[in-house]
């Protein structure tokens, strides 16, 4: 059998207009090097051996120990707490906000935008010093309290953007009809605006609810004995050397990872199919 | 002093939205918490570093900001030191290749992301996401497991034969654990702007004679601006305050900014330094951003922070 090779074929091949030299091999590489040194950090986790990299067999006894591990524990309620509290405060805040921001004179409104996004381009280490300073002339001493403003704080500019977003896409139409139809104030809070928010309140709330339990370094400056998050204990514990319960603790926060993509990533398709 | 009512149609409210009072608990706690914070920074800067301990005495001195630059020799005149404008100097070089490398990975995945089919392209972002959601410190440590002397990079340099290397606890470590945590801050934003491509143009300017590599610069990177822009931003900012990366992958041996700057307010160390160093650097990202933002004027692109 032989092979003839259509000159003007081939030639539209090599013109595919989606096709470039390289990319598709990069992209590959990219994506292997994006999750290759998370599997392995999942992988190891199973080991049975107490050497971190030295295979000794599967077992799940790593697992049983950051579950028994009262340090661990005590850390990962911490954050938790922190998280969840954070989260609320900032919702909260980052929806009275986004409803009411364009009633402020335009001038206004877009300094307040800046004002609340300013967190996210000031370096982390800088706003952890900078509120140590700030939280003991107001009279705080590093904890809970002060660790639960700092999160707020850095928060709610992650919980704004998809509320935001979410409430430039509804457009105005469906709330002139409400108008319309004469819903006042406060039924059309209730019954239209929150109601169409929930989806745009959802992703904000997961993304600040990992955003506070992924902090380390404010959560650093501002943790006391009693009250230290997941993040800061495990810094410790990394700086210490490899060990096979860190790879426990990697893998649950990676599942958390995986399972809030998911979910703030599924939520709005699965809307926008059924209407 | 309080807003005029809305009684002229000008100031009526929108329908759904909520009075401007609404905004105001957002406002508090940012001006306390953000504003707040950066003020003290900035007076902390000008004050005396005490006797002993940490803290500062209340006490006017341009002390913190010489110390940046000068150092007292052994007759007490002040002589220019550089070591900690080496320091800064060297978060600039670690952030800017952290931003090259970042942006010649991400760009031919965020093009090839581009060019998939629909399904795939959503599942392909849901992948290049999880990372960017994935705990900080997990995926430093990944690469712990990664350099270290058991781990897979030193296997298979044994079994090649090229014998054991010292990876882990160096500069090379921390740069690479830079790029790997902000390559996903890089490939979302040029992705979102790639992704609204219509590559029937590509195709045009193929009708036209024109080579891939010419469309690939001429029609598609001009596409990808708005996204090379905000991927600037995400990356290049916070890579020069990383504190994570140096001081888990550097080993603490890497000085940069951020540990520098962490450094001087522990106890007994000095605060007022301390302060002026994070005043200095505060100044430094404000030129960056002026930089970053007259470029996308120049090129007619908003810049904006979305993720």
């Amino acid at each position: 059998m032989t092979i003839t090779i259509d000159p003007a074929r081939r030639s539209r091949r090599a013109m595919n207009p989606k096709s470039f030299p390289g990319v598709g091999f990069i992209a590959v590489f990219s994506l292997v090097f994006l999750y290759l040194p998370m599997a392995i950090t999942v992988i190891y986790a199973f080991n049975a051996g107490d050497q971190a990299l030295i295979w000794e067999g599967f077992s799940l006894q790593w697992f049983v120990y950051v579950m028994t591990n009262h340090a661990i524990i005590d850390s990962a309620v911490v954050s938790l707490k922190l998280a969840t509290a954070a989260t609320v405060i900032s919702v909260l805040i980052a929806v009275g906000f986004v409803l009411s921001v364009e009633e402020l004179r335009r001038r206004g409104s877009a300094i307040a935008t800046a004002l609340l996004t300013a967190p996210l381009l000031v370096p982390e280490v800088v706003m952890a010093v900078a509120t140590l300073a700030f939280i003991r002339i107001i009279g705080l001493q590093p904890g809970f309290t002060a660790l639960l403003l700092a999160h707020a704080t850095f928060c709610i500019p992650f919980a704004m953007m998809p509320i935001r977003s979410r409430l430039q896409g509804l457009g105005t139409e469906v709330f002139e009809a409400g108008a319309d139809l004469g819903a006042t104030s406060l039924p059309m809070l209730r019954r239209i605006t929150l109601p169409l928010l929930v989806p745009g309140i959802v992703s904000g709330a997961l993304l600040s609810f990992v955003i506070s339990m992924d902090d380390y370094i404010i959560s650093a400056f501002l943790s006391s004995a009693g009250s230290t998050p997941l993040p800061v204990y495990l810094f410790g514990l990394i700086r210490r050397g490899a060990n096979p319960a860190i790879n426990v603790v990697a893998l649950l926060l990676l599942a958390l990872a995986i399972a809030v993509t998911t979910v703030t990533y599924l939520a709005p398709t699965r809307k926008k199919r059924t209407t | 002093m309080s807003k005029p009512e809305a009684a002229t149609p000008r100031h009526r409210r929108r329908p759904g939205r909520v009075p401007w009072f609404a905004s105001v608990p957002a406002l508090i706690i940012a001006a306390l918490f953000t504003i707040g914070p950066l003020l003290v920074v900035i007076a902390m800067s000008f004050m005396t570093r005490p006797a002993q301990g940490g803290g500062v005495v209340y006490e006017f001195t341009t002390d913190a900001y010489r110390t940046f630059l000068f150092t007292k020799n052994f007759t007490g005149d002040l002589v220019f030191n550089t070591a900690y404008v080496e320091v800064f100097w060297r978060s600039i070089v670690q952030a800017t290749i952290t931003t090259v490398i970042s942006f010649v990975f991400a760009f031919p995945l965020a093009l090839w992301i581009a060019t998939r089919s629909a399904k795939l392209q959503n599942f392909l972002v849901l992948v290049v996401t999880i990372p960017f959601w994935t705990n900080l410190l997990v995926r430093t440590y990944a690469w712990i497991l990664v350099l270290n002397k058991d781990g897979i990079i030193n296997q298979t340099s044994l079994a090649l034969g090229l014998g054991p290397q010292e990876l882990l606890y160096t500069d090379l470590a921390s740069q690479l654990g830079l790029i790997y945590t902000f390559l996903p801050f890089m490939v979302l934003p040029l992705y979102s702007s790639l992704s609204g491509f219509d590559f029937r143009l590509a195709e045009a300017a193929y009708d036209l004679g024109a080579r891939k590599m010419t469309v690939l610069r001429r029609v598609i990177l001009p596409m990808a601006k708005p996204g090379i822009i905000s991927g600037l931003l995400l990356v290049f900012m916070p890579a020069l305050g990383a504190y994570v990366q140096p001081v888990l992958l550097g080993g603490g041996k890497v000085l940069l900014m951020g540990n520098l700057i962490a450094s001087q307010f522990g106890d007994s160390r000095n605060w007022p330094f301390g302060a002026a160093l994070s005043v200095i650097s505060l100044l430094m990202l404000a030129l960056a951003l002026i930089g970053i933002q007259l470029w996308a004027r120049r090129s007619g692109t908003k810049v904006s922070l979305s993720l």
